[in-house]
């Protein structure tokens, strides 16, 4: 393969919404897209820092989304209320192991794993690592990827809540740790968009 | 299909579809749409009491003080975005079909790009399959007519390229911005 050439390089760059390529003598005189309209960027402006504060949002959002109860249930049984790995304890005894699997990848694996790989993409890239380009740009395919499938819980508490309407045969009300979770989802999907992974390719000036 | 030569990240892919399969797709995706809204996901019926949820009643059942935030994302996410985007596609569809570019096509393509990783339609399939077998322990849960429009939506969702409208400047190249 042929040494590749970057878009710095060739004076081109790349509209981020529709991807037209776009000579930058071009962009001196309208920074927009020719296509689109929309404003090319080099690089997108404050992506790392930006990246950054919403990874702190979501990592001070995650610690009250477990916490805290995400479901007040109450019926013949008593009344209880249950956090998030709570129940997926319930699903692990009663049998349920895919279902308790399914819910901890959902809810705890992937809001972890992106913190994760969301702090290495930033820490590598301010330090203009050279290593392993091509699987860091994997990563944050699959960090963009695995990032909304953790709506999940909300969607389930949401459900359970409206359906279980039944007075003292057994009810159902949300709780404030269930808030918390979706602005975790909301807060780490914006973190992953805010990233720029043209940057885990720049070379040091 | 075509790859990135440094990361293997897909750049274009051939898309199988002119505007008026795209068309009869959108179509598609709004009547799927409509029963998903109309019709129960999923229904319990307990000694004689009965009560039914879809997107609606689980939005409606976050509205509680401040947790409301949730109710909110969930409404976007689960609803609004959807609707719209599915309302957008069918307009530009609408008039590439015809032969021309639609009023204000930069805005909307640009609104479809941005709306796009917020559209959750399949993880909301996921949840009503998970609330399901949850509660089916304790209660005789039923799905209903609306879960089945929840999957087909997400199948022609998908199939609309899940509305990525870097595929779809290419459809309507003779439009002028």
């Amino acid at each position: 393969m042929t040494a590749l050439r970057q878009s710095l390089e060739l004076g081109l760059a790349l509209c981020r919404t529709c991807s037209l390529a776009v000579s930058r003598a071009a962009l001196k005189v309208d920074r927009r897209c020719p296509r689109c309209r929309s404003r090319i960027e080099q690089r997108t402006l404050f992506s790392a820092e930006m990246t950054l504060a919403w990874l702190i949002a979501g990592i001070v959002f995650y610690i009250p989304a477990n916490l805290l109860p995400v479901m007040h249930t109450s019926g013949l049984l008593g009344e209880a209320d249950s956090t998030i790995l709570g129940g997926i304890l319930e699903f692990w005894r009663s049998g349920d192991w895919d279902i308790a699997l399914l819910i901890f990848t959902a809810s705890i694996a992937v809001p972890f794993t992106k913190f994760i790989a969301i702090g290495l993409l930033l820490l590598t890239v301010r330090k203009n690592s050279q290593w392993e380009q091509h699987q860091r740009t994997v990563l944050y395919r699959i960090v963009e990827f695995i990032g909304y499938w953790s709506m999940l819980d909300v969607i389930v508490v949401a459900l359970t809540a409206a359906l279980m309407q039944f007075q003292v045969l057994g009810a159902a009300e949300p709780r404030a740790g269930i808030a918390f979770f979706c602005a975790v989802v909301v807060v780490t999907m914006l973190s992953a968009l805010s990233f720029d992974p043209r940057l885990i390719w720049d070379r040091p000036a | 299909m075509a790859l990135c030569r440094r990361c293997d990240a897909v750049l274009a892919r051939h898309f199988g579809a002119n505007t008026q399969s795209g068309l009869a797709l959108v179509c598609a995706a709004a009547i799927f749409f409509a029963i998903a809204n109309l019709t129960p996901t999923l229904s319990i019926d307990m000694a004689g009491m009965e009560t039914q949820a879809n997107i609606w009643f689980a939005v409606r059942s976050l509205q509680q003080g401040w947790i409301s935030v949730a109710a909110l994302g969930l409404a976007f996410t689960t609803f609004l975005i959807p609707a719209v985007q599915i309302a957008l596609l069918f307009w530009v569809l609408l008039f590439a079909h015809a032969g021309h570019g639609p009023p204000g096509f930069g805005p909307i393509m640009r609104l479809l790009h941005r709306m796009r990783p917020w559209s959750m339609t399949e993880v909301f399939l996921l949840g009503a399959l998970v609330a399901i077998v949850k509660l089916a322990n304790w209660v005789p849960i039923t799905p209903g007519a609306g879960i089945w429009a929840i999957a087909a939506l997400t199948t022609v969702l998908a199939l609309l390229g899940r509305c990525d409208p870097e595929s779809w400047w290419s459809i309507a190249p003779a439009v002028k911005t």
